[in-house]
């Protein structure tokens, strides 16, 4: 089925994103946060079987997280972003793993980088960082020039040299 | 071997330059890809620049290698890795560092990820400038490399053991486990 | 019997890079498998943030390093569309010359490593050889072997040098030639046969659920491919097929699809394609400029919005989504790799079943690349 015929039943307001280069269209919108999964369900039996990937972005301004699910239909080559947004004091949402398997390791980048927590799955162990104790890297608060300074420029050389 | 076979007939300084010469032609280099300098080796081990030719093979395992190759940047969980496979290979030994970003951090100078000298943590005895080095550039590294074993300059694996504690220190800094 | 822990480590032949799976085994049978990545991770995202839009483009070729080609496209691309830029006819042709070039490259690549890991030495030191081609061609266009910096948002550039597209047409005449070579020493081999067919089996009806793309995705039978379904660049106005499961040409459709051998199958009918595209490009090729006129780089401020743009790379669709308010350094780029879920959750689907022996050839049959994992 089409995108704009699935949105009609839905009943949800869509918006265009600007394409050059590419050819499909793209579709973006907002959902609330506790319809998500059937808005998945439904159109994963509507032949959105490519689940592309899952994205954080970290508004700081607004105080919030926001959590973009990327959906691709190989029938009717049309592209959706289901975007909800969770508040970034106690960030934490309901764990989607059993819809495609590969959002299980997305899952486990964003609870490392963002300190998202996904009720549900039980393997958030880390996946990249390892011994790391300090702020989830990837949040606009975390300074990573300051961070690189402190710990790797205060090593002394073994032999005399010059620092840095 | 590093003792002298014939003590009677070849004396002791004359068995070190033979030791040395021999053993110049024959480094056999571990087979570690640790960063994206990594692209530029098989060029380099095949037909076109052909390395074999100076007698540098790659080898499987770090008990029966005498070069490490850090290609390229180096990531916190990978210096562990090295430092491992460092102290496994046996007694003498060299290391040559690829690229900009083991000597001053590079490309990634602010990320929080990658160390920025390398000289820090395991001695290192040939620098080759690039990003990335061409395959003529780690020819001419390897032959100097090569004159620096036979004038008796590239002793990293000495100065590894006078200053081990040093080494060791500042290796703990940075991953806080060891035993994992 | 008790399971046995072992590590196919970072420091091993038989790994495609730098990663490590972590596999139980039961005799000589693997039983479970994870994988252990992280090793090359430099932070790229938080990087791109404090980089201005043109200071960028000299750091994400670093992204996937034996193709780096595809990431400048899909960036170019994503930044050209939150501009509203068209870019002229000549710049769209030269870009699909340098990403062909790349898939050949990669393709041969991937070959080399799958001959490597079954134990025919001979086709790496071939293949790796004659990549060399392609690398001097490269090096005569953009100045660099493997970093080349060359696409921008807007255009390519700087224009053809003279007698470029005559060299190239030599390199193209002598890879078909090479090509003959490759076949009779693996592609019609008896031995290449019993390694490859039914080894590493993905289930068909799972493929697309489990987000397998590229040429993993043809030889399971479906004929998806980036440049058909969402074109890009002068795909739209060349011809060219799909080489899919099981339409193979000239060989035997042996097997019963998505396994080592199709896999493989299809990589070298790719090559064959890409050099018909490329001699398309070189007849068809139209004259204007190259570039369009760049803002003032120090002041260069992108409208705000969302984008999304994706390229077909040798390993499969590769994706940047591209976030900015407005300013003069993206906010937020998101990357998405083929080997993402090739290399993590099918890897750890398929493995309980094989033999250790057949471990490293289907992990290098599926062509994983860690550094677009963790970027």
């Amino acid at each position: 089925m089409k995108a704009e015929e699935l949105f009609k039943e839905l009943n949800v307001e869509y918006e265009m994103m600007k394409v050059k280069g590419n050819e499909d269209p793209r579709y973006r919108v907002k959902v609330n946060a506790d319809k998500l999964e059937d808005i998945i369900v439904k159109f994963k039996e509507n032949g959105f079987r490519h689940f592309v990937a899952l994205s954080c972005v970290d508004w700081i301004k607004d105080g919030k997280f926001e959590l973009i699910y990327h959906l691709f239909s190989y029938e009717t080559l049309e592209d959706v972003f289901l975007s909800i947004y969770i508040p970034r004091d106690e960030p934490k949402y309901r764990s989607l793993r059993h819809l495609f398997p590969q959002i299980e390791t997305y899952e486990r980048e964003i609870h490392e980088m963002f300190g998202v927590d996904f009720e549900g799955n039980d393997r958030l162990i880390p996946l990249i960082l390892e011994d790391w104790n300090d702020m989830p890297p990837m949040r606009k608060d975390f300074d990573t020039e300051k961070y690189a300074k402190e710990k790797y420029g205060s090593i002394p050389p073994v032999e005399g040299g010059d620092e840095e | 071997m590093n003792e002298n076979p014939f003590p009677s007939i070849i004396p002791e300084k004359d068995w070190k330059k033979i030791q040395r010469m021999l053993s110049k032609r024959s480094l056999w280099m571990i087979h570690f890809c640790t960063g994206c300098g990594a692209m530029e080796m098989p060029p380099t081990m095949t037909s076109r620049y052909d390395m074999e030719r100076f007698g540098i093979i790659p080898m499987a395992t770090p008990r029966q290698a005498d070069l490490l190759l850090v290609t390229g940047y180096v990531a916190v969980k990978t210096l562990k890795r090295i430092v491992r496979v460092y102290e496994q290979m046996q007694d003498p030994k060299y290391v040559i560092s690829f690229g900009s970003c083991p000597i001053n951090g590079g490309l990634y100078w602010d990320s929080y990820n990658t160390i920025k000298r390398l000289d820090k943590y395991i001695p290192v005895d040939i620098y080759i400038a690039g990003c990335m080095p061409r395959p003529e550039a780690i020819m001419d590294g390897f032959l100097k490399l090569m004159k620096d074993i036979d004038e008796g300059r590239a002793d990293g694996w000495l100065r590894y053991r006078k200053y081990y504690d040093k080494y060791r220190a500042n290796q703990m800094r940075v991953f806080r486990r060891w035993d994992e | 019997m008790k399971e046995f822990e072992l590590f196919i480590g970072p420091q091993h032949v038989g790994v495609t890079g730098n990663m490590m799976y972590h596999i139980w085994v039961d005799g000589d049978t693997v039983v479970k498998a994870e994988t252990n990545v992280g090793y090359l991770h430099r932070g790229f995202e938080k990087l791109m943030e404090r980089r201005s839009w043109l200071m960028n483009i000299a750091l994400i070729p670093r992204i996937c390093v034996p193709e780096p080609d595809v990431n400048e496209a899909a960036y170019a691309m994503a930044v050209e569309s939150l501009m509203g830029w068209d870019i002229p006819e000549r710049a769209k042709y030269i870009r699909t010359i340098i990403l062909e070039l790349a898939r050949i490259s990669g393709h041969l690549l991937a070959i080399s490593g799958y001959a490597g890991a079954i134990g025919l030495y001979t086709l790496p030191n071939w293949a790796i050889g004659d990549r060399d081609y392609i690398l001097d061609l490269f090096e005569q266009l953009t100045g660099g072997r493997v970093y080349h910096i060359f696409i921008f948002p807007g255009g390519v550039r700087w224009d053809l040098p003279d007698g470029f597209l005559r060299k190239l047409g030599k390199v193209l005449d002598y890879l078909e030639e090479r090509m003959k070579l490759y076949d009779e020493v693996m592609f019609r081999n008896e031995i290449f046969f019993r390694r490859a067919i039914d080894i590493g089996v993905i289930p068909k009806d799972k493929a697309i659920e489990w987000g397998v793309t590229g040429p993993n995705l043809r030889a399971c039978g479906y004929p998806y491919d980036v440049r058909k379904t969402d074109p890009y660049a002068a795909y739209p106005d060349v011809e060219f097929e799909i080489p899919h499961y099981p339409k193979f040409g000239e060989f035997e459709a042996y097997g019963h699809g998505c396994d080592c051998y199709s896999r493989m199958i299809v990589r070298r009918l790719e090559i064959e394609q890409s050099i018909r595209i490329l001699r398309q490009v070189i007849e068809k090729i139209p004259d204007g400029p190259h570039i369009l006129k760049l803002p003032n780089p120090i002041a260069w401020k992108v409208p705000a919005g969302y984008a999304y743009a994706r390229v077909e790379s040798s390993k499969g669709e590769f994706g940047y989504l591209v976030i900015s308010d407005g300013g003069k350094m993206p906010y937020r780029v998101h990357v998405r790799g083929p080997s993402y879920t090739h290399g993590i959750n099918v890897m750890e689907a398929i493995a309980p079943g094989l033999n250790i022996a057949d471990f490293a050839p289907t992990a290098f049959s599926l062509d994983v690349c860690p550094p677009d994992i963790e970027r």
